[in-house]
C-alpha cells in the first residue's frame, strides 16, 4: 500500500511538474508577446514626431513618417530635401502612402497638412494689378483695337461675365478683391463709353 | 484706390492670422509631446556617461551632463550643457552650449560648439540622446581642421600637455 501511494504521489508530482513547466512557458510567451507588441508599436512610429504614424507615408528608402511631419520637414529645407533617417534624396513624389485596414483610403499627400507654413504666393498673384491679364479670375478681357475695326474694343470691353457668376479663381478671392474687380469693370465700362462717344463726335 | 489696399488686410487676412495662432499653439503642444517622449527614452535606455533633464518646469530648456570619454584626456571630467529647443523643433536644431568650461578645439570660450549636426547636417530624427552622444564622441575625436579654439587645436598634438592644461583649467574653475 505504501508503495502504491508513493507511486501515486510521484505520479501526481510528475503530472504537476509539466503543468508548472507549461505555466512558466505560458508566462514566457506572454512576456514575449508583450515585448513584441511594444516593438511592433515602435515599428510604426513616425521618425519625426516619435508617435504612431498618422496619415503614414513611407519613403523610397523605406522610412516611415506621418505625412504632416514629413511635409513640414521638406518645407523647412526646400533646396536640399533629404530623408531625416538616411539622408537619401527624397521629395513629395518619392514616397508612398500607406493604407491600413482602418484608414480612409485617401492619399494622405492630397490632404493639406494640418499646420502648413504660411504661404502667401497665391495672394500676391491675385493682388497684382495686371492690365489685360486673363488668368481666369478677371472676368473681363481688354484689348485696344483702334484701327480697321474700332468696335472690336466695344465688343471686348463688354465681354465680362454676367455679374454674380463666380469666376474660376473665386475660391482664392476675398470679398475685398471681388469688390475691387467690380469697381475695375465699372471703370472700364465708363472708359469704353467715353471712347465711343468721342468716336461718334470726331 | 481700392487696389492699393493690401488684400491681406481684408477679411481673408484676419482669418489667416487666426489660423496661424491656433497652429502655433498646436505646434508648441507637439514639440512638448516629442520632448516628453525623448525624456522617457533617455531615462529608459540609461546610457552610460550621458544624462539630461528639463531645467525646472520649462520643457523647452534642458540641462545635459556628459562624462568625459574613458581613455581620453577628458576621462574623469564631467561637463554640463544647456539645450534650448526652438518652437520649430525638431525641424530646426536646438541650440546647445557648454555651461562648464570646456577646453576643446571645436568649442569656443563662450561654450559654443562647432558641430555639423547642430547646424546644416541637422536631421529631425536626432534627439537629445543622440546629440549628447555625438558631443561626447566629438570630445575624443576633435576636428582639428576647423577649430574654434586654435590654442586647443595646437595643443591637441601633445596629449600630455593637453591633459595637464585641462586639469589645471578645470581645477581652477571648479575650486
Amino acid at each position: 500500500m505504501a508503495s502504491s501511494s508513493s507511486t501515486a504521489s510521484t505520479e501526481e508530482a510528475s503530472t504537476s511538474q509539466p503543468e508548472k513547466k507549461e505555466e512558466t512557458k505560458q508566462k514566457k510567451e506572454d512576456d514575449g508577446e508583450e515585448s513584441d507588441k511594444e516593438s511592433d508599436e515602435k515599428m510604426f512610429e513616425c521618425n519625426i514626431c516619435l508617435d504612431t504614424a498618422k496619415d503614414a507615408v513611407v519613403s523610397y528608402c523605406g522610412h516611415l513618417f506621418c505625412w504632416p511631419c514629413l511635409y513640414q520637414w521638406l518645407e523647412t529645407r526646400p533646396n536640399r530635401q533629404s530623408c531625416p533617417v538616411c539622408k537619401a534624396a527624397i521629395s513629395r513624389d518619392k514616397c508612398i502612402p500607406l493604407y491600413g485596414r482602418g484608414g480612409s483610403g485617401k492619399d494622405p499627400r492630397s490632404k493639406i497638412p494640418p499646420r502648413p507654413p504660411p504661404t502667401r504666393t497665391e495672394q500676391t498673384d491675385n493682388g497684382r494689378f495686371s492690365w489685360g491679364s486673363n488668368e481666369g479670375n478677371g472676368g473681363f478681357h481688354m484689348s485696344f483695337g483702334i484701327g480697321a475695326f474700332p468696335f472690336g474694343f466695344f465688343a471686348s470691353a463688354f465681354n465680362f461675365g454676367a455679374p454674380g457668376t463666380a469666376p474660376a479663381g473665386a475660391n482664392f478671392m476675398t470679398p475685398q478683391q471681388i469688390e475691387e474687380q467690380e469697381f475695375l469693370s465699372k471703370v472700364f465700362i465708363w472708359v469704353a463709353l467715353i471712347f465711343i462717344v468721342w468716336l461718334m463726335l470726331a | 484706390m481700392a487696389q492699393n489696399v493690401s488684400p491681406r488686410s481684408g477679411f481673408g487676412g484676419s482669418r489667416k492670422t487666426n489660423e496661424g495662432v491656433s497652429g502655433g499653439s498646436k505646434d508648441t503642444h507637439s514639440v512638448s509631446k516629442r520632448l516628453h517622449s525623448e525624456l522617457m527614452t533617455l531615462m529608459m535606455k540609461g546610457d552610460k556617461g550621458i544624462s539630461a533633464f528639463p531645467d525646472g518646469d520649462n520643457i523647452f530648456k534642458w540641462i545635459g551632463t556628459i562624462h568625459g570619454p574613458e581613455e581620453t584626456v577628458f576621462s574623469g571630467l564631467t561637463f554640463k550643457l544647456s539645450l534650448e529647443f526652438p518652437s520649430g523643433y525638431p525641424y530646426t536644431p536646438p541650440s546647445v552650449k557648454f555651461i562648464s568650461p570646456c577646453f576643446h578645439p571645436n568649442v569656443d570660450t563662450a561654450g559654443n560648439i562647432c558641430l555639423d549636426i547642430l547646424k546644416d547636417k541637422w536631421s529631425a530624427l536626432l534627439d537629445v540622446r543622440t546629440i549628447l552622444i555625438s558631443i561626447q564622441s566629438l570630445l575624443s575625436e576633435p576636428n582639428i581642421e576647423s577649430p574654434l579654439n586654435t590654442k586647443a587645436a595646437q595643443m591637441w598634438k601633445n596629449q600630455e600637455t593637453y591633459r595637464k592644461h585641462l586639469t589645471e583649467v578645470v581645477h581652477k574653475n571648479s575650486n
